[in-house]
């Protein structure tokens, strides 16, 4: 694909290479396209062999992107997963059992996910083994083959905590499990009372990968993303929810203490305050029940918070754009008894426009929306 | 033909105080492209060929230099990728994809080639059209990819441009992809790839001109979305693509179109994202990198070039953000 983050190496210009150089890399090319004819031309044929199937394998070592070859791989697997395991077979290299293919195509995504963390083709056939997998194992090996790939996307997100497409993956696993659970539960009556959902550890792990790195918007994201499950989960009453609340604000809080001046933990603080809007839809609500008075006052308080913060912290304008964005909330309220003035956000305007010269643009029509510009 | 990869080399020398677009280096860098056949990279990105000359075309047409490619060899490239099922793959024997359809019917729009399509291929537009209406998940409103079934916001934008191009869109059930899209928008007013997806500067370009070409952009949260596509400018004036990434200037496109799309063009500092697009120039070989000092690519050079045609750059052709 483009090339990202690759330095440019003297040498690598084909201007300057030396002839030994080309030599080499014409000798790799003809081997290359040697290697994709043959993969072609037998899947032309249709020789749907555990050969072919080891020819792409090689193909794909050296060239993950390759699509079709995929592709390819995958008409050969369907075909061998419909040829019934034998012992009595003469070879058994000719008919290797469906579990051991599945098994090799896991180990050859998993090698390759290492090296190619962000290629959408691997998680795509990846998937795809599993699905197969999933259909000539028994539900007991089925739910164990899910479970690994729950460790599997730990081991990858522990390399790469912001990686979208092990997170995007992680949560096509977690409804991969929840949904066997489910159908498990609903023909076996002694498993009724073990847990259909994995809402509760999801979210305690987004706890454990924010503690490890504030700045992990990914982890923020999939949080608020589990909120809204969590409390229909827990049946949560309005004490429950209002606890609920209280606490994410609180750790946020502990989060801009830290730093600051990281935009993750604000957009975060930004989904709490959206939560309290009388516009909030009532499924992204965590509060149902709040009143005019009760929004005034969360408002105010973090308005406080925040102001606290100032004391230490006057050169970074998250701070102001927060003050703003609260205040706004606040004078949408009807009946308010200010806690602030219209000099206060003026001010605050005018800090923002010399912090952040690069938005200024944006800093204008915002003062010019709250009638303060 | 392939204008996909090839080594070069971004803003290692000192650029000139005026800042300066090399136009005719660039020209160049992409006609050069399909003349690397004996670098193993050349082979190796085979599976982006179409994307690659629909890149490397539409960079031409903004730099003004429409006609730096034969028109023919183009045609008969791409409609050598068209399969009989109306869809395209990335190069000859490559299998059919949304992404190289898309690719296939944009090279086509952008050559006026539609009645060559026609001459060709009988009901050429109608087969490829339809390719792209069978993808549609009916449920959903959402595309697949191929007959795998992936789907992705980058399949169902894909989509609609290209049907829209061809004044298609009949053939699909616009409302349901609406209504998709809308299902990956966040709190922050960003989208993601699929519902419950991180919001990511690539899928709010293609969910937002989803919503333009199906017009509803009333369905954006247009102040929310606008402040988290302007929060993607860091201090050197590049553009990333999530918080607390690091610039690229492929974003100089996702961002600035879908910044376009709302108007809000001027919630960024345009100038010094036009300084850090012009530093990642090779000044020799010609081409745009990721960022200053690293290898060029076609994917870069046009999302680059693209961006700065959005920033008015003075010169350049004017590009549709959507």
């Amino acid at each position: 694909m483009a090339s990202h983050g690759v330095a440019r190496v003297s040498g690598t210009n084909p201007a300057i290479r030396s002839e030994e150089l080309r030599q080499k890399e014409l000798e790799q090319i003809a081997a290359y396209n040697n290697l994709v004819d043959l993969v072609n031309f037998k899947v032309a044929d249709r020789q749907y062999t555990v050969e072919v199937l080891d020819l792409t394998t090689r193909l794909l070592n050296e060239n993950p992107e390759y699509y079709t070859i995929w592709n390819h791989r995958r008409r050969i697997l369907l075909d061998l997963l419909l040829i019934p395991s034998s012992d009595d077979r003469p070879s058994t290299t000719l008919y290797r059992r469906g579990e051991e293919l599945i098994h090799d195509d896991l180990q050859l995504t998993f090698a390759l996910l290492r090296k190619f963390p962000k290629c959408y083709w691997i998680w795509n056939h990846r998937i795809w083994i599993l699905q197969k997998g999933e259909l000539s194992f028994n539900s007991a090996s089925a739910r164990k083959l899910w479970l690994g790939e729950l460790q599997l996307v730990g081991k990858m997100l522990h390399l790469d905590s912001r990686n979208f497409h092990a997170w995007t993956y992680r949560r096509f696993v977690v409804a991969q499990l929840e949904r066997m659970q489910a159908s498990v539960t609903d023909t076996s009556l002694e498993s009724v009372h073990s847990t259909q959902s994995l809402t509760e550890s999801e979210f305690a792990y987004t706890t454990k990968m924010i503690k490890t790195n504030l700045s992990n918007f990914s982890a923020w994201h999939n949080r608020s993303k589990l909120i809204p499950m969590l409390l229909d989960e827990r049946s949560a009453d309005s004490a429950a929810r209002r606890e609920l609340l209280g606490d994410e604000l609180a750790l946020i809080c502990t989060a801009i203490n830290t730093d600051p001046f990281d935009q993750s933990i604000w957009f975060y603080h930004q989904f709490l305050m959206s939560t309290l809007s009388p516009k909030c839809a009532s499924q992204n609500m965590i509060v149902r029940d709040l009143s005019n008075q009760d929004r005034q006052r969360y408002y105010a308080h973090e308005m406080e918070y925040i102001q606290d913060i100032l004391e230490d912290e006057t050169e970074c304008k998250w701070i102001y754009e927060a003050l703003l964005h609260c205040a706004s909330c606040y004078l949408e309220i009807e009946g308010s008894t200010q806690a602030f003035t219209v000099l206060d956000m003026r001010g605050w305007l005018r800090e923002l426009k010399r912090l952040d010269p690069l938005r200024r643009g944006r800093w204008d029509d915002l003062g010019r929306s709250l009638d303060i510009s | 033909m392939s204008l996909v990869s090839g080594p070069g080399r971004g803003g290692m020398t000192a650029i000139p105080a005026e800042l300066q677009l090399f136009v005719d280096k660039h020209v160049r860098y992409i006609q050069s492209l399909d003349t690397r056949k004996d670098e193993l990279e050349y082979w190796l990105t085979e599976h982006l060929r179409l994307n690659g000359l629909y890149w490397g075309l539409t960079a031409l047409h903004l730099l003004g230099h429409p006609d730096a490619l034969p028109r023919q060899e183009i045609i008969g490239f791409v409609l050598s990728c068209l399969h009989g099922n109306g869809g395209f793959g990335a190069a000859p024997g490559h299998d059919a994809h949304i992404l190289y359809t898309v690719s296939g019917v944009q090279i086509l729009a952008t050559l006026n080639a539609f009645d060559e399509l026609e001459e060709r291929v009988k009901d050429g537009r109608k087969k490829i059209g339809q390719y792209i209406a069978d993808l549609q998940d009916p449920e959903t409103g959402t595309f697949a990819g191929d007959e795998w079934g992936e789907r992705d916001t980058r399949f169902l934008y894909g989509a609609l441009n290209a049907l829209s191009l061809m004044n298609l869109l009949h053939l699909v059930n616009v409302d349901k992809a609406v209504e998709y899209v809308q299902s990956c928008a966040n709190f922050d007013g960003a989208y993601g790839t699929r519902p419950g997806a991180e919001s990511h500067a690539g899928q709010v370009f293609t969910c937002v001109g989803a919503l333009t070409i199906a017009g509803r952009l009333d369905l954006v949260d247009q102040d929310k979305l606008g402040a988290w596509l302007s929060e993607r400018q860091l201090k050197n004036g590049g553009l990333n693509g999530r918080p607390e990434k690091k610039e690229d200037v492929c974003y100089s496109w996702w961002v600035m179109s879908s910044l376009a799309m709302l108007n809000k063009l001027h919630w960024i500092d345009g100038k010094k994202l036009t300084s850090f697009i012009l530093q990642c120039q090779d000044p020799e070989g010609g081409g745009l990198a990721d960022r200053p000092g690293d290898m060029v690519d076609v994917f870069h050079t046009v999302f680059g070039l693209a961006g700065l045609s959005l920033l008015k750059y003075p010169g350049l052709a004017e590009v549709d953000p959507v």
